[in-house]
């Protein structure tokens, strides 16, 4: 699903980010990429959602080669892709129910059609009765529960996840963590890039380590251990 | 496309409400901007009819000879009206310049027995010349120089308004240069405080903008509504502008009749040019506030 072929990112004029990276990511699989800060962890998601391009290597994402992707393609690709942003990204003047459908509405999804997922996708994330909220209403941990059905409402088949409890308690968390999980338990791949050492190990799933731009070590149920 | 031109026109107007206070605030820049050229535009009227009034004051006055008769008269105000440079030329015949010299002084009865005394009229006929412009006056002049015109003169009054008409035409094109200055001046800065206005209103959407395009929106789908809102902008800017300035016109209009004696009427140049003022400022806010628009999304839509 997700190539990584000798990846490599600078930024300049020194700081290499990525270092002749190559991965693989099956269909449906749930992986955390895991590392300290300034591993390239961040770097990796960024590539994805094509908020940057690599120097050196290529990357497909279902056979698309998004390498050299141009500009009037991006927004195609960001639509088939969900991301969970660590500092939540919500649209502070609309609503939870217009946060969401907004994915929906670059998409030109009909107002109809909108109205019939959202109250779905909501209920997925608990959070059908606070859709007329706006986010400065919300806890933490329900900005980011509606960040993510955001990320869900066009059913993506990849979940980039960019350190989604970096800024919540561990109970709101493990809360996200749970809601990743089912989401991937519905097929959705999820790529969960995170530095939370208690966090990787419940979830028990593939673990990717990155130190200083490159892959250390490659695990299926992998625990995190630097 | 029609769902997409309906959500863009939906975002323009949830933004511009639901971010009350900063539209409030970049609202009213642009009505103090618009306001600021409009009472410039009122300056100049002002300043342009005052020296209108005064030069409706300056003539040049021709006193003939007493031998002179009518018809020679006549002559040469055939010949000033034929000249271009004139505007009117007015004829007093003897008998009504002694009447008006009469008159003006009734109350002075050592002049008037002295007119009696002499028994005839001592005076000539006069013509009382206009001109279009206080500049025209020493052509004309120049004009009557001429020998066949000038030996019937017995002495013109111009030379006592020399003075002033040289100051008013002075006056006249130092306002116009000051008005063209001031004009350039007002309008660079009302277009630096729109550009910053609207700049300042879409840095307050920075992370909005980032965020709108993260979930895969067009730049096109990410500008259209602040682009919108410019044109809300400069419509509203304009419309507050002129309710407000139509009061105030009708409040000083009043004080500056009394102060400029000709058909001086603020509100009805304004009615008169409405489409042309307005019509402009519109156009200039609104394209001020695309391009502001435009050049400040630009900086954050990059991602």
């Amino acid at each position: 699903m997700i190539y990584f072929k000798k990846v490599s990112k600078i930024f300049y004029p020194q700081t290499v980010a990525l270092k002749d990276v190559n991965l693989h990511i099956r269909p449906k699989e749930f992986v955390s990429i895991v590392g300290q800060s300034g591993a390239g962890k961040s770097t990796l998601i960024k590539l994805l959602n094509a908020e940057e391009s690599p120097d050196k290597g290529q990357i497909t994402i279902g056979g698309w080669d998004i390498t050299d992707i141009n500009e009037k393609e991006v927004p195609l690709l960001r639509r088939q892709i969900g991301v969970v942003f660590q500092d939540f990204k919500l649209l502070p003047k609309k609503t939870v129910f217009e946060n969401v459908a907004f994915a929906l509405q670059v998409c030109g999804v009909s107002p109809r059609r909108i109205s019939q997922i959202i109250p779905q996708v909501l209920k997925i994330v608990r959070m059908k009765d606070k859709a007329d909220r706006y986010p400065h209403q919300l806890s933490g941990g329900e900005i980011q529960r509606a960040a993510i059905a955001r990320a869900l409402v066009h059913r993506p088949k990849i979940l980039l996840a960019d350190e989604p409890t970096g800024n919540l308690d561990s109970i709101n968390a493990q809360d996200i963590i749970d809601l990743l999980l089912k989401i991937n338990e519905f097929g959705t791949t999820v790529l969960l890039v995170t530095h939370n050492k208690d966090v990787v190990n419940r979830v028990k799933k593939r673990v990717v380590l990155l130190d200083e731009g490159q892959i250390v070590s490659d695990q299926e149920e992998g625990k995190y251990v630097l | 496309m029609f769902t997409s031109a309906f959500r863009i026109i939906k975002f323009a107007w949830q933004d511009f409400f639901r971010n009350f206070w900063l539209s409030f605030v970049t609202l009213t820049i642009l009505v103090l901007a618009l306001f600021s050229i409009n009472l410039l535009i009122i300056f100049n009227f002002v300043a342009k009819s005052a020296i209108v009034s005064v030069e409706d004051k300056i003539n040049i006055n021709l006193y003939f000879k007493p031998a002179i008769s009518e018809d020679q008269v006549f002559n040469v105000q055939r010949y000033l009206q034929g000249l271009s440079q004139v505007k009117d030329v007015q004829y007093i015949s003897k008998e009504q310049a002694l009447e008006n010299f009469k008159t003006k002084h009734k109350d002075d009865p050592k002049i008037l027995a002295s007119l009696d005394e002499i028994a005839q009229n001592p005076l000539g006929a006069s013509l009382v010349i206009k001109a279009k412009s206080t500049s025209d006056y020493p052509l004309i002049l120049e004009n009557l120089s001429d020998p066949q015109y000038n030996n019937l003169i017995e002495s013109k009054d111009f030379d006592d308004h020399k003075l002033v008409i040289n100051r008013i035409s002075g006056i006249t094109q130092k306002v116009s240069t000051g008005v063209i200055v001031i004009a350039l001046i007002f309008t660079l800065i009302s277009i630096l405080i729109i550009f910053n206005a609207i700049r300042m209103a879409l840095y307050t959407h920075k992370e909005e903008i980032t965020a709108m395009k993260l979930v895969g929106a067009t730049n096109w789908f990410v500008r259209a509504p602040f682009l919108l809102q410019g044109v809300i902008f400069g419509i509203l800017s304009l419309l507050i502008t002129i309710l407000v300035l139509y009061p105030l016109m009708g409040f000083i209009q009043p004080y500056l009749s009394l102060l400029l004696e000709n058909n001086f009427n603020l509100v009805s140049y304004f009615n008169q040019n409405f489409v042309v003022i307005f019509g402009l400022e519109l156009l200039g806010a609104i394209l001020m506030n695309l391009i502001s628009s435009y050049w400040a999304i630009s900086k954050y839509i990059r991602v």
